[in-house]
């Protein structure tokens, strides 16, 4: 909880900010740093409102909530009513049942209970972002002439996932920002780095393999303009196409660097065959495709390729000269269509999820198919 | 009533004789500009990424083009011309006779009759009182398509909705996912106990064969198809599943094979894709020499309104 007092909220909110700005710094969109965050946020978000409520200040939450949701109270007029629509008593007992099996609860005590008993209701249409992100299945809510019924332990749960989703979002906003304007400061690289100690080892490793990042490519969640560029394009946007784009791409999206900015690719790879075996034969190949074939007309841009990944003008990579050029990173949707506009063909998902950077694209596929069907 | 396709000559008639822009349902007109529309002159609906600033202008280009078919965007756009700038679209639901999971008319893929016509007619006031009742939807309109309905949702609060939302949307209105409760008398629950109940309305014996349903079990529930029915609907769902020989694997077996039926009511694809171009109420479905037309009251929909001139002159 935070004092009530204006320095100690200001404090929170620094601390809210420097947060995800930290670990926009050193991580990507929906990495493990990312989840780390939100999760924290959400958990926090849950806690205090549920102390806050314990402590008399239902109204005082309902307030802050208000803002974000519309709802209701349930009446208690003989029966139990939602704007005068009688919610059948069967109904009203099995959603608190639900619900407290949904917890795992078979017996509890008269202070816990009415956490669990339905109270308040909320426009269905208000819970959308929840609805895009899974936190929440239509199915699975009792909706009544367009409002869900819910328990105050789903509002501070809804709202908790509202507000965590919401730093998911900003985080994510920070990275692109952050791919614009270049290498964060060092203070922020510093947070990041703390935040990303955070992350339990055992729990590091369940993630890696349950929310891919490094890992395999999967080229079938590459945004529009990859695709693109890995079938070759002509003369004209062939360059930026092979040598910027897929070189940045590839690699970031293969490695997935995390936990400090990235600025050499050793710091996150220790095997060069990553670079050599998965990254430049994807880079190679597609250049291959391109008319007239980049590499045959212009031979030096492949050096080029290595210097964008950082590895100076080797002409085969090697771990030692990691960090002898600028690792690049990959441009922003608004870089590529000034530089390379028949590559941008936004597709449903750059539209409906406002992509602005191509790896954002990547990871959001890749977590949203990683992301259980249900909610949390 | 008679399908079939519409002459070039034809197409000229009606759009020159017939097409009237009041035949433009207001939800159209009063968003006319910010639509991307689209043309079929024969070879599918290719020509897109036309914007008409006003009603002159569309009304203009139908009678000097006559197209086999034409197209509005169910989204609206800043630049409708580029498809960019996406505001918002509306929620649709596309409820097509030729695909219908279950059809009694017994017309062969791809055709479609009067009887199933409104059977599609009926599906489609369904979800509408879904969507009234459950999701206190209000701006709902139904255009009968040619070959079957469209419902168009244009509440605000629905119309800056995703692709997963939509996607849930659908999932909601035709019960094609269990709920956590199946007995609760309001909500879901109700919505999907009705789906089912329905369905099996329309399943004959072979079906249930067909399913892996063992045949003494199927007479038996074919035999008591009310009785089924009422249990279904009631939520008294233990006293199906202890029908001699049901048990509750088969019971899971039926209820999984009723769901993917229902998921078959409408096209999601439609509904999610919220740049998706629809036929234009108004406009002619010149495969079936048929008006698209908005429908004003669903419950009395009579195909009689949706006939062509060419096509009562012609009878």
């Amino acid at each position: 909880m935070v004092d009530a007092n204006p320095s100690a909220i200001q404090n929170e909110i620094l601390s809210f900010y420097l947060m995800c700005q930290g670990t926009a710094a050193v991580s990507y969109p929906y990495s493990r740093e990312v989840r780390l965050v939100t999760d924290a946020m959400r958990e926090t978000i849950k806690y205090r409102m549920y102390e806050l409520f314990k402590r008399g200040y239902e109204d005082l939450c309902l307030d802050v909530v208000q803002r974000s949701f519309k709802f209701v109270r349930l009446e208690h007029d003989g029966g139990v009513k939602l704007k005068n629509i009688e919610i059948p008593r069967e109904d009203y007992f099995k959603l608190r049942d639900m619900r407290l099996a949904e917890d795992g609860i078979e017996i509890v005590d008269d202070r816990a209970l009415p956490q669990y008993v339905p109270k308040y209701a909320v426009r269905w249409t208000d819970l959308a972002l929840l609805m895009r992100y899974r936190r929440v299945d239509l199915t699975k809510l009792y909706v009544i002439h367009g409002w869900v019924v819910i328990t105050p332990r789903e509002l501070w749960e809804i709202f908790a996932n509202f507000i965590g989703v919401k730093t998911e979002e900003y985080i994510a906003s920070l990275y692109e920002r952050f791919s614009e304007s270049g290498v964060p400061s060092k203070l922020l690289d510093s947070v990041g780095q703390r935040i990303s100690a955070l992350i339990p080892p055992e729990v590091e490793l369940r993630e890696r393999f349950r929310r891919i990042p490094m890992g395999r490519l999967r080229p079938e969640f590459f945004p529009p303009c990859m695709k693109k560029a890995l079938g070759g394009v002509g003369t004209g946007v062939r360059n930026y196409a092979i040598a910027v784009l897929l070189t940045s791409f590839l690699s970031y999206a293969r490695v997935s660097p995390s936990g400090k900015v990235a600025t050499r690719m050793a710091d996150f790879i220790s095997d060069i065959s990553i670079v050599r075996e998965e990254i430049a034969p994807l880079i190679l190949e597609a250049a291959e495709h391109c008319n007239p074939p980049l590499f045959k007309d212009q031979p030096q841009e492949k050096a080029n390729v290595y210097y964008h990944l950082g590895f100076g003008m080797a002409t085969e990579p090697r771990l030692e000269d990691s960090g002898k050029s600028k690792w690049y990173r990959t441009p922003n949707c608004s870089k590529i269509q000034i530089s390379a506009p028949p590559l941008c063909e936004p597709d449903e998902f750059c539209r409906s999820r406002n992509i602005k950077n191509p790896l954002t694209y990547y990871y959001k596929r890749l977590a949203e198919q990683a992301r259980p069907h249900t909610g949390d | 009533m008679q399908f079939r396709e519409a002459t070039p000559d034809e197409r000229k008639r009606f759009y020159l004789d017939e097409w009237n822009k009041k035949d433009l349902p207001d939800f159209i007109l009063h968003t006319l500009s910010l639509r991307e529309f689209g043309f079929d002159y024969g070879e599918g609906p290719s020509h897109r990424y036309n914007q008409f600033m006003t009603i002159e202008q569309l009304s203009d280009f139908l009678k000097n083009r006559a197209p086999y078919a034409a197209y509005a965007s169910v989204a609206l756009y800043e630049q409708p011309s580029m498809r960019k700038g996406w505001l918002k679209s509306e929620l649709v639901f596309d409820v097509d006779a030729k695909d219908l999971p279950l059809k009694t008319c017994g017309c062969s893929g791809g055709a479609v009759c009067e009887k199933c016509l409104d059977e599609a007619r009926q599906i489609a006031a369904m979800f509408a009182e879904t969507l009234r009742s459950d999701l206190d939807l209000r701006n709902i309109n139904f255009v009968y398509s040619g070959r079957g309905f469209h419902i168009r949702v244009n509440d605000d609060a629905v119309m800056t909705m995703e692709q997963t939302e939509r996607a849930q949307v659908v999932e909601y209105i035709t019960g094609s996912i269990v709920p956590t409760d199946m007995t609760m008398a309001l909500g879901y629950s109700q919505v999907f106990r009705d789906r089912i109940a329905k369905t099996f309305d329309r399943l004959d014996e072979q079906k249930l064969i067909e399913m892996g349903m063992r045949k003494a079990l199927v007479q038996q529930l074919i035999k008591e198809k009310e009785k089924v029915i009422a249990m279904m609907r009631k939520g008294k769902l233990q006293d199906l599943q202890d029908f001699s020989g049901m048990g509750e694997k088969t019971f899971g077996q039926l209820v999984d094979y009723l769901m993917k039926l229902n998921s078959a009511l409408t096209d999601g694809k439609v509904t999610i894709d919220t740049k998706r171009i629809l036929r234009l109420p108004s406009s002619l479905h010149s495969g079936v020499s048929m008006k698209c037309v908005l429908v004003r009251d669903i419950e009395h929909f009579s195909i009689e309104s949706a006939i062509p001139k060419f096509m009562r002159e012609g009878k």
